[in-house]
Formats: C-alpha cells, structure tokens, sequence
C-alpha cells in the first residue's frame, strides 16, 4: 500500500510491528513538513521564553519537588480533594479504569437527558475513550477546541499535546473542510477556516447541556482546578452550561493551590513560548454563579462533578521503571525539542492518544501493555529533552526502560545486540583490521548484514584502523614532553573502544595537542563504557560496564588525574547515565567533577589564568578559515554545546553554529535499516545550514565533535567534518 | 502621579500588555475621561454589555451609565449577540501584561468571553510583579483577591488552522483602560 492511502488510526496502535513501519513511512511523506515547521517555531519561542523567565532553574527545581511530593502522598490528596469538592457541593468519583470513568459520564448525561456535550481538549478523555462511549448512547460530542474540531472530522488521533493537529498544514485543513461541509464560504486562510469553525461552535456552546473538560492541574486543599488555554473555548465549556464535569487524572493532583505559582509561568514557556496563553482559569467549582441558561434550559442550579481517572496510574506509581512519567505536566517541550519527532510527530511517534519522548511511558502505563510503546524505539537517547523538562524528567531513561522491557517480552534482539556489542566485534576485527574492512565494505556481505541484522547497506561501516590508539601511542613516545610553568594539571584520555579501534587519530590528536602546550597525556586502557548497550535498551549489561568502569575510574581520579574523552556520547555517558547506572552517589559525583571534553578543559584553563590563549594561535601567517561547528546533542545537554565556538572565536576565527538539537545519526540509530529514512530526513536540517555556511564562506571548515554526527555530516559533504581536537591540532 | 514604585510596574504591565497584542491607553480616574475613553473603545458599537465594576471608585462610571445603550443586566440574546463587553480586572500583572478577571462576580465571566471587544478597566494601584504573586499569602495590592478568576493575557488566539489568527471562541480585541 501507498503511505498517502493509509490512515493514521490505522496505525495508532504500534503493537503490530509493521505498524511503527508503516506510520514512519506515512509520516515523512504527508505529514513531515507541517510537523517540522510546527514544532521548530515552537522550539525557538520555548528558548527564548525560558531566558526571559530569569528564576526558570529555580522554577524548575520547585516544580519537581512539588510534584514528587504530590505522587509520594497521592492516596492522601485523593482523600483530601475529595472531601474538599463534597464539602463545596459537588460530585467525585474515583475511576479504576477508564471503562468506569467513560461510563460516570455517560450517566450524567443520561441523568440531565443531554443530547449535545461540548468539549474542551483533554488527552484523559482520550485515554479513557469517551466520545465513542457517550455516541454509542446517542450523544452527540463537539469537541471546541479548533485542533480537535480538526480531528473529529478526519477522525484522526491526537499528534501531540498542546497541539493535537500539528501534523495538518493549513492547506491540508482546507481540503479537509472543503470535502467534509458543503459551503459556499471561503476557507482558504487561517482567519477564513477559524471563523468557520468558530460559527459552528458557538452555536454548540450554545446549546449543549453539558461541558467537558479536563484539567492542566487541581489542588487537593481548595478543590481549585488550572485550565491554561488560547481559544476560550475552555471558559465556555465550564461555565455556559449548567453541568460541568471535568475528567482528571489522579496525577494532576498537587496539595494547594498556592503551587500553582510555581507552574503557570513555567508551564506557558515550556508549551508555546509565551509568558502566559491567553487565559489561565482557576476555577473553584461549582461556581457560585448563576445559571446562564443560555440553551434554553431551566436547570435550576450548577453542578459540578470531578472524574477521577486512575486507569494504570497507581501501578505506574508503584513502578519504579514508569514512576517519574506522572511527574508530566504535558508542556510538550520534550516533543518540540525532539529532532526525531520535528520530522515525523506523533502519529509514527507515538500511540493511541501519547506521544513523544514522554508518550511511550504513558502508553505502556495507562495500557499495560509494552508492545504498545515500542514507538519508544524512536528516542535516541540523544537526551536534548532533559534539561528541557521543566519537571526535570529523566525521559530517555523511561524508554531505555522500555526497550529493555520489550525485549524481556520476547522482541527480536539480534540487531541489538550487534550494536550493543560493537566493542568485542571491534576487538577481533582489529586483530585482522584490512580483511575485516575489506568483508565491510563488499557488496555481498553487507546485503548479508542488512538481511541479517537490519544494517542499512547505504551507510558506510566506520573502517577499523590498522594500527590501534595505544599501539599509535606506544610507538610515538619518544620521552617526557616538555614540562612548562605553572602547569600542574594531571591529564589522561580516556580510551573508549571507538577512539581505540575505529578513529585513533582523534585520541591522538588530543595527546598531541596538549603534549605542545607541555602537558602530558597518557591514554588508559581500552573501556567498555556500557553506552551502546544502553541505548540497545540492555541495561543490566550498560550497568555492568558501567560499574566495571567507575572502579577503574576512581583509581585513576584517586592519582589526581582529570579525564580527557575524545568521543562525546562516552563522555556524556560518564556524567550524565552513570548516575543512575553505578548506584554510588559520591563515586559518582566525583566522575562528574573531573570528566571533562578537551575543548572544554582548555576553556577552563584560560578562564583560570593558568594557559595562556597565545599558546592555541595558529602559526604566524596561518590563514584563519572560516568555520562551521555542529554540536553533538549530548553535549549540548551537558551544556558544553558551545565550547568550541567559545574557544576559536578566542583565536580569532569566525565560527558559524548550526541550531538543530541532533545531527539525526545518533549513534547506531541512523545505521538501522527500519531508521535509516528518518535519519536521513532529521540530518535534512543540519545539511541545509552547513550548505548554506560553505556557499556563503567558500574554504569553511566543518567541525563535529560527535563521531556519528561526522558520518552524517560526511556522507552529505565530500571533505567531510573533523573534531575540533583534530582541527586545533593541525594549526598550531 | 502614583509613587514610583508602581509607575514602574504600570511601565512594564503595558509594555508586556502590548507584546500580548492587547491595546492599552491610560486616562484620568474620572468620571469624564472614563466616558470618553470607553465610547472611544465601543467604537459606535450598537449595544455594549457592562458588569458594573465593585472595585472601583464609586462614580467612576457616571455619565456612561446614563448611555442608551449600555446594558448591565442582560439577557439571553443579548449575551448572545453584543459584540462590545466592559468588564473590571481585580488585579493587573506587569511581567505578562495580564488582567484577572473574576468568574464569580454577575456577569463579569460571560461579558469577558461571548462579546467580540473586550474592554477592561483597571486599577493601576493593583498592579503585581508576577502571575505567581496572586498566589502568595499576601497577594500583593490585590484588594479583592477572587478564587475563581482568569489571567486574560491578550485576545484569544489559535495557531490550529496554519498561521496564528485573533479571535477565536473569546474576543478578538482586548482593551485595557489604565485609571489615573
């Protein structure tokens, strides 16, 4: 079948295997540019709303705390917002499912003989599936806000949270409109398709006996609930009719409303990159407010009910591998700032009503069921969302949950493993480096690997080096290097297998770079650093490496050594994933402490006085190219994503960035046969900006600290791109 | 003049109101220049809805109350179809621009959200830093602190069908009067 003749709802379940296939290839011919363009705006207003937001680090880190505190006394606020609604008049039911939660509504409606129930956006009421439940029963259900208006009509699945239609070009809403209502109105702009709908609807606003919400949060102590919204069309849905009935999960719960403060402003810039959205309510009900009766009813007085929907999620709370998903707040920032979803959103990334990076622990908790989230697979790991999380959740550790689960469950591993194992592949093939690069680069043998283990034959398999990083080292020692005043740094590099087998000459160009600044540096030896099997989702064999490397680590930091890394996926590995893989805290903060990227060392070095940046020019009448740098996804997390530009423009150089959040490679992803056209289509973003670089400045030079970034970069620019290390190296 | 203090926040709440695309002017707290500003804001508008302020001077409204066409006990139809809708804000937010309206008070809620224009009154003297400051235990200036309100922080928007438009299920314009 042609993508274009599939639907999405065809493929929201992704526990047939196929149907993850099947939506990537939907995805990124239909839906890709909407989705790209949507997400990327959204992105750059989220980067430039949080710096105005000047206390975000300390908004952030009070929002967490609020809401683990929240999740660890759940019972109690259920408790506690229950007698607090009952206490003002109004009705609360605990739903265990959301079989019970659909059918609580149903009875109301039945109760008030509703015919007409007006919505606002709630992914809850997705999850439970109440709009089939209350059309079963011949109620018939507007959805008000104008994205899910959108899909009501195309019957499509929700692509995102805050904006479920992002995956539809205006154009492709005219169509849309155009074939479904029979009009003579023009819908060509955005102004013309919105006063359409919005004409539709407010004759449904009023005229609907009831409004459904949700809710964005709700305060146990005064029952007050948060509903941040652009449209108004919430405003209407709680307070025209009578009846108002808000449909919550047990997790938006958060003891008082005085935290609301906290989330307001964070939640706006996170979301849409705004200071506030057009309204946030805060809403007491029932409201003290007189019937409006504008449907032409006589209900007498307002009521309100709270629909309590638990459907998993106090398993989840129970689940150490899913807890921290409840701390979500659905700002989305995780999806807009995800290079694998701009380009294909949530129809191929994500399930029934969840998406994203954060839409697979939801999916597999409120289902029970893992195979639903294999969508998981498509986090990279390149962790861009973590420090974009304004609850700082640790979400490419949620699907590295996943994937493991999926494959306790039975999921073919054999391409996993092959990834996870590289280093004792690498190993042997360095015994034998021209024969295995020779069986690498044949036709025949990697038809063999792609039909065998899913490697995709249009990417160049990384060649073994012929001679190995420490036996390069050995041979080049040729005495003590020069020691220099005032240099008492002791420095090693750490030898990963990568740098070790595949690309010695990045490790040894770290050597030699400080060896001229007269600091010596020695490699360790060879370390499994336990990140490819991390991100195979083989956790207990990443902890394994990882613990094995931290005690190796701490002899080496114990002599007084900092670390150097060559590679920044192992680096970020070390700083960032060991946390939670060593179990050892003070170990662990004392890796964090000396762990450092070379370029970033010797950025601290001269903020401390200690090296001048005379010593790093080039050599007289050296040309200064100019240069364009991609920074890896990782370090950017670190934070360190823009020290090399820091440093060369020390030197002098101008220096070009590329803004995308990941090159689209991201380790073995991009060499996976079934990712292949998704990697290629992410790294569409970093081409055109390095395209644009080098037809502006003829002579640019491309630098990548990533050594899968470079593959991207180099299968795309003959010359291709070498790390920054490499390139300081040869000028000076 | 107001002390200096709060002339900065009224500085900011505009600059911020205006970012949020609402428009903001600022008239003498008296009943004349009141008038004139909201028959400027109604703009020849037929009918407008108004829900008579409880925080403001008294007799801040007189001259315009006397309008033939001001409405401030509306019905049905007329909450159906007026496109022009005068409101107080209990409270005004410099960081965002924002104005807090009550969802309790008459019909203060329905006139801020059926009607086309929206036309707020505040006082500046209620003027507080941050969103977060509504939820404070002091809550600031905030005379009359509401539990059930909205922060309105320019007209309604979507961006759901493409590009972002104006007015959508709320109004389209959003006028704030600064008082004095």
């Amino acid at each position: 079948m042609k993508p274009g003749a599939l639907h999405p709802r065809d493929v929201a379940d992704k526990s047939p295997k196929e149907n993850l296939a099947r939506a990537i290839a939907f995805a990124l011919e239909i839906e890709s540019d909407a989705v790209r363009h949507n997400t990327q705006t959204f992105n750059a207003n989220r980067y430039t709303a949080l710096e105005r937001l000047e206390d975000c680090g300390a908004l952030k880190d009070r929002a967490r705390a609020i809401k683990e505190e929240s999740i660890r006394r759940l019972p109690e606020l259920v408790e506690t917002l229950t007698r607090t609604i009952r206490s003002r008049g109004g009705n609360v039911v605990y739903a265990r499912t959301k079989e019970e939660a659909a059918a609580y509504v149903r009875e109301i409606c039945r109760a008030h003989a509703v015919n007409l129930a007006v919505k606002a956006k709630s992914i809850t009421t997705e999850e439970i599936g109440l709009n089939s439940v209350l059309e079963a029963d011949g109620i018939e259900v507007a959805e008000s806000d104008l994205a899910e208006f959108i899909l009501q009509i195309s019957n499509e699945q929700p692509s995102h949270f805050v904006t479920p239609a992002i995956h539809r070009s205006r154009e492709r809403i005219t169509e849309l409109f155009k074939s479904h209502f029979r009009t003579d109105r023009p819908l060509e702009t955005g102004e013309e398709l919105t006063e359409f709908a919005r004409d539709i609807l407010r004759q449904k606003f009023l005229s609907a006996g009831i409004g459904i919400s949700g809710a964005n949060l709700v305060s146990a102590e005064e029952g007050a609930l948060l509903l941040v919204e652009s449209e108004g069309n919430i405003r209407l849905t709680t307070t025209l009719p009578a009846v108002h009935v808000a449909v919550v999960g047990i997790e938006k719960i958060i003891p008082s409303r005085s935290d609301f403060g906290t989330f307001i402003e964070l939640l706006a810039a996170s979301a849409t990159g705004q200071s506030l959205t057009s309204y946030t309510n805060i809403l007491e009900p029932p409201l003290p407010l007189p019937v409006l009766n504008l449907n032409g009813r006589t209900d007498a007085a307002r009521e309100f009910h709270l629909v309590l929907v638990d459907n998993g999620r106090m398993r989840m709370r129970e689940d150490p591998g899913l807890r921290e998903a409840l701390y979500c707040i659905r700002c989305s920032a995780c999806l807009n700032v995800c290079a694998n979803f701009q380009a294909v959103g949530g129809h191929a990334f994500g399930g029934e009503c969840y998406s994203g990076g954060i839409g697979g622990a939801w999916t597999v908790g409120t289902s029970g069921d893992v195979m639903k989230g294999r969508f998981a697979e498509l986090c990279t790991g390149c962790s861009r969302c973590v420090p974009n999380c304004p609850v700082r959740i640790d979400i490419p550790g949620l699907n590295t949950t996943i994937k493991e689960r999926l494959l306790e469950a039975g999921e073919p591993a054999l391409q996993k493993k092959f990834f996870a194992h590289f280093s004792s592949l690498a190993r042997f093939a360095s015994l034998l480096p021209t024969l295995a690069n020779w069986v690498g680069a044949r036709g025949v043998s990697r038809r063999l690997l792609e039909l065998l283990i899913g490697v995709d034959r249009r990417r160049v398999i990384p060649p073994f080096a012929r001679k190995t990083l420490l036996r390069q080292y050995a041979a080049s020692r040729t005495g003590a290097t020069r020691p220099v005043g005032g240099l008492t740094r002791k420095l090693a590099l750490f030898t990963d297998v990568y740098t070790q087998y595949n690309s010695p000459r990045m490790g040894m160009a770290a050597i030699s770079l400080f060896g001229k600044l007269g600091i010596p540096v020695a490699p360790t030896g060879v370390m499994e650093d336990g990140r490819a099997a991390l991100s195979q989702g083989l956790v207990e064999s990443a902890a394994r490496s990882a613990r094995n490397v931290a005690g190796k680590l701490e002899a080496i930091l114990d002599d007084g050594y900092d670390l150097l890394f060559a590679e920044p996926s192992v680096l970020a590995m070390v700083r960032q994933e060991y946390s939670t893989l060593i179990g050892d805290e003070a170990l662990f903060g004392k890796i964090r402490a000396h762990c450092f990227d070379p370029v970033e060392y010797l950025n601290i070095m001269i903020d401390a006085g200690e090296l001048d940046v005379q010593r790093l020019m080039p050599h007289a009448g050296t040309e200064r190219p100019p240069l364009f740098y991609h920074g890896h996804c990782q370090m950017k997390s670190l934070g360190i994503g823009m020290e090399a530009p820091k440093l060369f423009r020390r030197l002098g150089f101008t220096v070009d960035v590329s803004s995308v959040e990941c090159c689209g490679m991201a380790g073995s992803f991009g060499y996976k046969k079934q990712y292949y056209e998704i990697s290629k289509n992410v790294g569409r973003d970093l081409g055109s900006q390095i395209g644009k670089s080098v037809s502006a400045s003829p002579g640019t030079v491309i630098l990548a600290s990533g050594t899968s970034c470079r593959e991207q970069i180099g299968a795309d620019f003959a010359g291709g791109a070498v790390h920054p290390v490499e390139f300081l190296d040869s000028i000076i | 003049m107001l002390p200096a203090a709060v002339e900065a926040l009224v500085g900011e709440f505009r600059k911020n109101a205006e970012r949020a695309a609402s428009t903001v002017e600022r008239v003498d707290a008296d009943a004349e220049s009141v008038q004139d500003a909201l028959l400027r804001a109604a703009g020849g508008a037929g009918a407008v809805l108004l829900a008579p302020p409880l925080g403001l001077p008294p007799g801040i409204l007189n001259g315009f109350l006397e309008g033939p066409n001001v409405i401030t006990s509306p019905s049905a139809e007329d909450l159906a179809t007026v496109r022009v809708g005068i409101t107080e804000a209990f409270c005004g937010v410099a960081s965002t621009g924002s104005v807090c309206v009550s969802l309790t008070d008459g019909f203060t809620g329905p006139i801020s959200m059926l009607t086309r224009t929206h036309v707020v009154l505040l006082d500046p003297g209620t003027i507080v830093p941050r969103p977060r400051d509504l939820f404070s235990p002091t809550r600031g200036p905030v005379k009359f602190p509401r539990n059930s309100f909205t922060f309105i922080t320019g007209p309604s928007a979507t961006a759901d069908m493409g590009p972002l438009v104006r007015g959508v299920h709320g109004p389209g314009r959003l006028h704030i009067i600064i008082l004095g």
